[in-house]
């Protein structure tokens, strides 16, 4: 979990999703993931994720990373698939919801900084809840640096090689030890720093508007209208079944637009 | 075992739905009761304390797909109220970088606070029984009873889940004539008729009012693997839990007995500064 890189993605202004409104982003993406939900046709499942890789591609995040987190679900989707599915096709269709569903959310976390993510959350919660929610993120990068400092300095002073697993599993138990007194430490360091700020129990997170109404209208259709097909296949699949091979064609015409695009802009920019 | 790896879409709403709604309402109780007193120093505490967690959590073991969670850890170091609170956060973060379904972050939250809260129940009851000298045995019989108790509560939520009628139902589609559920894949992709004309596509495999017959998930094959394969997780995470518990009572005793949010004077290490 590379938390620097999808930070760094985030705040950059590379693409036109970034320019959405965090409030509109996180719209379509309960728009799509409740589309991901309903459906149970793998030909839908699929129309989804091609989706979602053409909006990934178009909007220029780093797709090495995209694709590496989005991942991540798909491994454990797949033990649990063959650990419970009753056929190929009931597996694959599991493991095909957790990889779109993986993606739509990372799709809004590489383009939305993190305090406009977790804001209309923050609102919502108790103030303790939210408050730690936004400081959670922040420290998990302090935490991850100081973990990588620990473990060098551990492996340094003990000499240890691969060798040993038993001495090196020793090692970063010893780091992670010392990194949980440093995290405490840090906690009560940010209490002094929020105390001499004068922290009353709120912090505010302003939620930024988009840079055209009419892109985040556009959004938001494209996401109903995902949606709506999913949900109309799982109502008439007595009557739509036979034109489900239909639906990944549209998608994938769009990512085939949007990677020549890319690559085109890329090309130039070299 | 800490949370469930299962996608979104695959349990029936009732079930992740229910599990959101508890969610909420553990959390704005602990909230409320954690809000009470001293807010300024519980936020930076739970703050750290999930960051901690989120940090393990990004160490997966590849060919086990097991990473340590330090949930245990985290439950005796939070205590009840707090544990539920920092099990939220650590779901949202999780949710959000897509490990874990949005979906079943409700019943991740209550996985994982259950975990917490049942550790640091079972740790405080076991340091009583053996005494504050073996803290490293404590922290491994509760870990270990801890993620056998989380394991057995999620094959329960999945048997819930694949095993019954209700589940049938959800996995199939909304029948709008008959009122009726049944899965537009019972027959096969191909032999649904997708590829036919409408005029001579295979009829719909269930009888109409009545759901067809579902392919419903595999409870016993799914308890056979996590019990295979969760034996080895939870002695991983049991051994590394009583190391580093081990340590912390033998470096920092006062953080184990006395709370980390007992007010003490002492330099961040490796920082070279001195808060207080």
């Amino acid at each position: 979990m590379n938390i620097g890189s999808i930070d760094r993605s985030a705040v950059s202004d590379l693409g036109w999703l970034h320019r959405i409104s965090p409030t509109a982003k996180l719209a379509a993406f309960t728009l799509v993931l409740a589309g991901v939900v309903v459906t149970w046709n793998l030909f839908v499942a699929c129309a989804l994720l091609i989706l979602l890789a053409a909006t990934a591609i178009s909007a220029r995040i780093d797709l090495r990373l995209a694709l590496a987190l989005a991942a991540y679900p798909a491994l454990f989707a797949l033990i649990f698939a063959a650990a419970s599915a009753p056929d190929a096709m009931t597996g694959t269709t599991i493991v095909v919801k957790a990889v779109s569903a993986g993606l739509a959310a990372v799709t809004v976390v590489l383009t939305t900084p993190y305090p406009q993510v977790f804001a209309p959350i923050q609102r919502i919660v108790p103030g303790i809840v939210g408050d730690a929610l936004l400081m959670t993120y922040r420290t998990t990068f302090l935490l991850l640096g100081k973990l990588g400092q620990l473990i060098r300095a551990v492996r340094l002073r003990t000499g240890i090689r691969g060798a040993h697993p038993i001495r090196m599993a020793r090692a970063t138990t010893t780091a992670l030890g010392a990194l949980l007194l440093y995290a405490l430490d840090l906690a009560q360091r940010d209490y002094d720093v929020m105390r001499l700020r004068g922290y009353s129990g709120r912090l505010r997170i302003p939620l930024p508007h988009g840079a055209s109404r009419g892109r985040d209208m556009a959004l938001l259709v494209a996401a109903a209208c995902a949606c709506a097909v999913s949900v109309a296949w799982r109502l008439g699949w007595h009557a739509l079944n036979p034109y489900s091979w239909l639906l990944p064609l549209a998608p994938s015409v769009l990512l085939g637009v949007a990677a020549t695009i890319r690559l085109t802009n890329q090309e130039v920019a070299r | 075992m800490s949370h469930i790896h299962i996608p979104d879409g695959v349990l029936p709403t009732w079930l992740w739905a229910g599990g959101w709604v508890l969610t909420l309402v553990f959390v704005f109780f602990a909230g409320r009761l954690a809000e009470r007193n001293d807010v300024r120093r519980k936020v930076p505490l739970l703050a750290v304390v999930a960051a901690l967690m989120l940090v393990a959590m990004s160490s997966e073991i590849v060919p086990l797909a097991y990473h340590v969670n330090l949930t245990v850890v985290a439950g005796v170091l939070l205590g009840p109220v707090l544990s539920v609170i920092a099990a939220f956060i650590v779901e949202v973060v999780l949710a959000m970088l897509g490990h874990g379904g949005v979906t079943v972050l409700g019943l991740n939250t209550l996985m994982i606070a259950s975990e917490m809260v049942v550790g640091w129940a079972l740790f405080r009851g076991l340091v009583y029984v053996l005494t504050r000298r073996r803290v490293r045995a404590a922290t491994f019989l509760a870990t270990v009873l801890t993620l056998a108790f989380t394991t057995t509560l999620l094959v329960g939520l999945v048997a819930v889940s694949g095993g019954g009628n209700a589940t049938a139902r959800e996995t199939g589609a909304l029948d709008p004539t008959t009122m009726s559920f049944g899965n537009p894949l019972s027959a096969g992709v191909f032999r649904a008729g997708l590829f036919d004309s409408a005029g001579t596509r295979a009829a719909p495999a269930q009888q109409p009012g009545r759901p067809a017959a579902e392919p419903s998930l595999s409870v016993a094959r799914f308890a056979a693997v996590v019990y295979t394969l969760g034996p080895v997780g939870w002695l991983l995470e049991a051994l590394i839990s009583a190391w580093v518990l081990g340590y912390v009572a033998r470096v920092r005793p006062g953080l184990l007995w006395d709370g980390p949010l007992e007010r003490r004077d002492h330099a961040v290490i490796g920082d070279g500064q001195v808060s207080g």
